[in-house]
């Protein structure tokens, strides 16, 4: 049987990709989806506790973060689809007329 | 020796890298899915089947699908090949952020497993009558205020993607 410390360095592991992937790619939709990797990541490690800790409450809250995760890509996409009709871009190099 | 949480987790794993790794966001949704097909499998495991049913309907089948969607419409192209080999250095300090993060968690949660892993599950743990209990007794507002925030989310990606802005 996999022990909680399995669950929780498999977790970080995902967490740490997707920061990596965040910090090092330039194609703004593979930056979404490594904060979807990073959210996945989260859920893993309040799921592996409710079930090591026996309480639901952990599985409760992976609910939660399933609905910020779709109100997040719902408006972040609608961002970069707006922000593709005035740059034609998807390289977040390219959006920089906010940039000093 | 658990062979199911290997196999599963190995597979999120290299699916994780692949998503970060791929040069074009198809190819990279496409490992996206399968990390998340990975961790519903392992989701199984760990007595939450309606979070694993939730993952394959919510996660790969409405975001992912909504991401795929948009990556089709904009129909951008992949970064180029000597934009990425000049980022080398970029890449490796943010490979190394990441690599101090795990090193951190794992060390920081050393002998946790020794703390909380003795309590045995109650019967029946797990299942969606539970958990339903659970959500509409003690989370009744909490599920409210979701409510709410996915309500300002649809008005907001309505209002974004109109004609003329």
């Amino acid at each position: 049987m996999a022990s909680l410390t399995h669950y929780i360095v498999l977790s970080s592991i995902l967490f740490g990709l997707g920061t990596i992937g965040f910090c090092t790619r330039r194609n703004a939709l593979i930056l979404f989806m490594s904060i979807e990797l990073m959210l996945n990541a989260a859920n893993l490690m309040l799921v592996a506790f409710s079930n090591f800790m026996a309480d639901m409450a952990g599985q409760v809250m992976v609910i939660f973060i399933f609905a910020v995760a779709a109100a997040e890509v719902a408006v972040g996409l609608a961002i970069l689809i707006v922000l593709f009709r005035h740059v034609r871009e998807v390289d977040i190099t390219k959006f920089n007329v906010l940039k000093w | 020796m658990d062979l199911y949480f290997w196999v599963f987790a190995s597979m999120s794993v290299l699916a994780g890298l692949f998503t970060i790794a791929a040069r074009d966001a198809l190819p990279s949704a496409m490992g996206l899915l399968t990390v998340f097909i990975a961790l519903a499998s392992l989701y199984l495991h760990l007595h939450a089947p309606l979070i694993a049913i939730f993952q394959v309907a919510i996660y790969a089948g409405a975001i992912l699908i909504l991401v795929v969607f948009v990556i089709m419409l904009l129909m951008a192209p992949g970064e180029r090949l000597a934009a990425i080999q000049a980022n080398v250095s970029y890449r490796g300090a943010g490979a190394l952020l990441g690599l101090c993060l795990i090193g951190l968690v794992a060390v920081g949660t050393k002998g946790v497993s020794e703390i909380v892993s003795m309590k045995a599950l109650p019967e029946g743990f797990g299942n969606p009558s539970m958990f339903g209990d659970l959500f509409f007794r003690d989370f009744l507002l909490h599920f409210e205020v979701v409510s709410v925030l996915l309500l300002v989310a649809l008005i907001g990606g309505i209002y974004l993607c109109k004609k003329k802005l």
